[in-house]
């Protein structure tokens, strides 16, 4: 078996042989006939595999790079016809040597050219102090003179109480109008208006918690209506309405009871009729005695501040001054 | 007394001496001192010898007694040491009030009652320490009750153990303070069913003093 | 040789123990011959120091102040023989033999407003008010024994709350609809009430205004002494309820007519406004206060219409029950209703111990053999344990 596969792989092997060799002579003899030619001019050198020839690159041809304007500038130029409106951050332009960005510790920070954290932020250099006042200067003619008497803030907010904010909002979307732009905020201080007990108690109740307690503001912020000049008209009607409807008394009002009262009241509660009894026990109907003020605020003080050593302390001393009892 | 309730003192941890294998302190950390006369006493002795934290059940207070802590231990039950405290705080105060009515009556015996509970206490258990006990040693097929003496700390377990069985061995309407009050009182005076444990236990030890020798042999 | 040694070793063990108990008895006897030395002269001094001879409180001042007096046997039973010591501090008296109270400034107050107090003007309502363990009940005991010494008619609740929290017996009240009787507190009342006044209503000789029918067969006519009444009441317990009702009326009705003066004592009144109370009605729900037929003549009594009497009061935090105790104040505890219906009082602050007042109690603890552990400075661990409340000193002195 093994003397057989040997055999067989011997007869391969010669054939393949013969079939290179019959291949290298006819090359051998196709070569010969070229170099025949220019055999007369120079040595040729045996070119075995053909070169490819390089295709030439073809060179772009760039403008020199001009030296950045800025080196150009004149000290004393008019930086506001550089830098005439808002526009992203240009290292040419810029006169100053900004660096930003960071580095790594101890590396100087990046400088203004190609400097994408210079472009990112927004730059004021077209609000420059001489560029704002030449725009004044120049609406200055649009102007009247500052109102006689309203100098100081105290005294424009002693005639004009109430603020009315409002946003306007600038972007570039098809349409111009921007659904926060209606809403109008109007806040004043309720010290402003003038309310008698129950007017003020009533005021407070219908407008809820558009009041701050801690600071006495009122605000009254509107944006039910389509249109900015819409929802200024309606805070106002909001304002002038609450206002006049906490002066109206209802008939279903005196149903207040004293568990619906905010506060202790002295003057309603069963303390004063008790002290007022004891102060007229067995005495003429002519000479009523009613307790006496500081009392009746050391009980509201106590029931309304809460019980503590101080206000218990003072409203012992003030029974035991009613009471006339020595000590 | 004096003498007992220093005799008490530091007896309960004698084996804090021997080296703890467990222990998570190095074997150089020493103990910290709970009087606080005996620190201050020490000075500067103690700033660098670095000390062990402070054991909880310890204080240096007048409501703190080496024995007395101990015997709250082995009163508290399933860790309510709160109860346990309690409970033996209406001891001494049942002792307590038994000793004043004592005094109060008059009687020639007057100058000796003791009001002290905590003295009344340790009175009790040194009282009550066995000195012996039998144990079963098996020679020749047949088991002997040898007489062995016992360790100190033995003894004083023993002496609290037996003072609070009898204590709990009671009707369901008796309080254990006012139980345990009794106990302890009539083992202070060197009676009651604790002492006579004890002297039962001495003197079967004396019947079987001819076993002794089977302790060795 | 070994068991020799051992055996020895056992032996001298034996004999250091009967050393021991030799020594231990030795010493017994030589400390209570030293206490005995000293008893004498300890005493002598301690009189002084601690304790004042001036039995009537009515002749108490700052003099006395944080110094003990001792109320007479008689007058113990008399006042307090239905209640008004704590439990402990009767325990305590038992144990001492002697009922001792401090002079503390709460009670020296309140007893110069009561001497300078003009009757004539409707009734003062004083409350004692303070944190739980202060000393109320004492403050209140002590004006008693005053009340008691001068001649008022005492009107004295122990423990109000016990009404509403632990009542013997309760029952459907048989003249109002609707309502709770409880007889048997009712009629132990009846007779807290006689043993405190029994002497004074003999001397008195007061008389029902008016007739009381109780039954068909049963009534009291108008012109019957109150002792009567009262003792119609302890026999009928049926009727204690309303008995009480009528003795209230007509004391009050005596007192405004100038036959006798009144004093009004009531321990933990706020449990009057608790919401609820632990008894329950036919259809299984908890009654209030008010549905309580005791609860309406101790309000009536303590109201400002009526002269010739004090009221003292004590307000208590354990008067109330789980989430009603976040303050000791007066107004929290009354409540809203509570307020008015006492308003206008005058609060008095019952206050830890001072500084005096508890060096004062401990040397008496002291020469009573209360504390037997007196290493130096025990009395500033003792301070210091108990921030000088009155009641927290009590329990930790318990067991030294």
């Amino acid at each position: 078996m093994a003397a057989n596969l040997t055999r067989l792989l011997e007869h391969k092997l010669q054939t393949s042989s013969a079939v290179t060799a019959q291949r290298c002579v006819r090359l051998f003899s196709t070569q010969q006939q070229q170099s025949e030619v220019n055999d007369d001019e120079e040595f040729r050198v045996l070119n075995l595999r053909t070169v490819k020839q390089q295709a030439r690159r073809r060179e772009i041809k760039k403008d020199a790079v001009q030296p950045p304007r800025t080196s150009r500038m004149a000290v004393d130029q008019d930086w506001t016809a550089v830098w005439s409106g808002p526009r992203s951050f240009h290292p040419a332009s810029v006169p100053l040597p900004l660096r930003q960005g960071y580095t790594e510790r101890g590396a100087a920070a990046p400088s203004k050219y190609a400097n994408a954290e210079l472009m990112k932020i927004p730059n004021f250099l077209h609000l420059t102090p001489p560029a704002i006042r030449q725009q004044c200067e120049a609406i200055k003619k649009f102007c009247t003179p500052w109102p006689k008497g309203l100098e100081t803030e105290a005294k424009w907010k002693r005639h004009f109480p109430i603020e009315v904010l409002s946003t306007d909002y600038c972007h570039s979307l098809p349409t111009i109008r921007h659904p926060e732009a209606r809403r109008v905020t109007i806040t004043l201080k309720l010290s402003d208006l003038q309310f008698d007990a129950h007017a003020k108690d009533k005021f407070l109740r219908l407008v809820g918690e558009r009041y701050n307690q801690e600071t006495g503001v009122l605000t009254f912020v509107t944006d039910r209506c389509p249109t900015r000049k819409q929802n200024y008209d309606y805070a106002l009607y909001l304002l002038t309405a609450c206002y006049h409807e906490s002066f109206v008394t209802e008939p279903w009002e005196d149903t207040k009871s004293e568990a619906d009262m905010e506060e202790y009241h002295f003057e309603r509660n069963q303390a004063k009729k008790s002290a007022e009894a004891i102060l007229n026990w067995n005495s003429k109907a002519e000479q009523k005695v009613a307790a006496s003020p500081s009392y009746a605020t050391s009980v509201e003080q106590l029931i309304n501040e809460g019980e503590n050593e101080y206000n218990l302390a003072k409203y012992k001393e003030e029974v035991l001054k009613m009471l006339k009892i020595t000590v | 007394m004096a003498y007992a309730c220093c005799a008490s003192k530091n007896i309960l941890r004698i084996a804090q001496c021997t080296t703890r294998l467990m222990s998570v302190y190095p074997s150089h950390y020493v103990s910290p001192i709970v009087d606080k006369n005996i620190q201050n006493s020490k000075g500067l002795e103690l700033s660098h010898i670095p000390i062990k934290a402070a054991p909880n059940d310890v204080n240096d207070t007048i409501f703190y007694g080496e024995l007395k802590q101990k015997f709250l231990n082995y009163i508290t039950k399933k860790g309510n040491a709160e109860l346990a405290k309690e409970l033996l705080t209406k001891t001494f105060e049942a002792i307590k009030r038994t000793q004043i009515e004592r005094l109060n009556l008059g009687g020639a015996d007057q100058e000796k009652v003791i009001t002290d509970a905590e003295t009344l206490l340790i009175n009790a258990i040194e009282n009550s320490r066995p000195l012996l006990t039998l144990s079963a040693i098996k020679r020749g097929g047949v088991k002997y009750q040898v007489p062995v003496p016992l360790t100190q700390r033995k003894s004083y377990f023993l002496a609290m153990k037996w003072i609070l069985d009898a204590a709990r061995e009671k009707e369901r309407k008796v309080k254990l303070p006012d139980k345990l009050a009794w106990e302890i009182l009539d083992a202070a005076c060197g009676q009651g069913r604790v002492i006579k444990k004890k002297d039962d236990l001495h003197r079967q030890c004396e019947t079987n003093r001819a076993y002794a020798h089977y302790r060795w042999s | 040789m070994k068991m020799f040694r051992k055996q020895l070793g056992s032996l001298s063990r034996i004999s250091t123990q009967l050393q021991r108990n030799v020594i231990a008895s030795g010493a017994a006897s030589r400390t209570a011959e030293m206490s005995t030395n000293v008893a004498p002269a300890l005493d002598a001094a301690a009189l002084d120091e601690f304790r004042t001879a001036v039995a009537n409180p009515g002749e108490h001042s700052t003099l006395q102040s944080a110094k003990f007096y001792t109320i007479p046997v008689e007058q113990k039973k008399q006042i307090f023989t239905g209640g008004g010591l704590p439990k402990q501090y009767e325990q305590q008296i038992k144990t001492f033999t002697e009922t001792c109270l401090m002079v503390r400034s709460p009670a020296l107050e309140l007893l110069q407003y009561i001497k300078n107090a003009d009757l004539s003007k409707p009734a003062v309502r004083y409350v004692l008010y303070g944190e739980n363990g202060v000393g109320k009940t004492l403050t209140m005991a002590h004006v008693l024994h005053y009340g008691a010494l001068n001649d008022f008619v005492l009107v004295h609740v122990p423990w109000a709350p016990n009404w509403m929290k632990r009542p013997k017996e309760a029952s459907n009240a048989s003249g109002q609809e609707g309502f709770i009787d409880l007889p048997f507190d009712a009629a132990a009342w009846l007779v807290h009430f006689k043993n405190q006044n029994a002497q004074l209503l003999q001397k008195l000789q007061l008389k029902t205004s008016k007739e009381y029918v109780w039954s068909k067969r049963e009534s009291t006519p108008a012109g019957a002494s109150l002792i009567e009444l009262v003792e119609h009441g302890i026999a009928r317990i049926k009727y204690a309820s309303e008995t009480t009702a009528a003795l209230i009326a007509e004391l009050k009705q005596l007192a405004t007519n100038n036959q006798c003066k009144i004093m009004v004592a009531i321990d933990g009144f706020n449990a009057f406004f608790h919401p609820i109370t632990r008894i329950f009605s036919d259809n299984k729900q908890r009654v209030s206060p008010d549905r309580i037929t005791l609860t309406q003549p101790f309000l009536d009594i303590t109201n400002y219409d009526w002269t010739n009497g004090v009221c003292i009061l004590s307000v208590d935090k354990i008067a109330m029950t789980e989430g009603y105790m976040d303050s000791y104040m007066p107004r929290y505890l009354l409540g809203k209703e509570g307020f008015e219906h006492l308003d206008p009082f005058v609060p008095i602050h019952v206050k830890n111990y001072t500084e005096k007042e508890f060096m004062s109690y401990i040397s008496y603890y002291l020469d009573r053999h209360w504390i037997s552990k007196t290493p130096p400075g025990f009395e500033k661990q003792l301070k210091f344990m108990s921030n000088m409340n009155p009641y927290t000193l009590m329990q930790l002195v318990r067991g030294l």
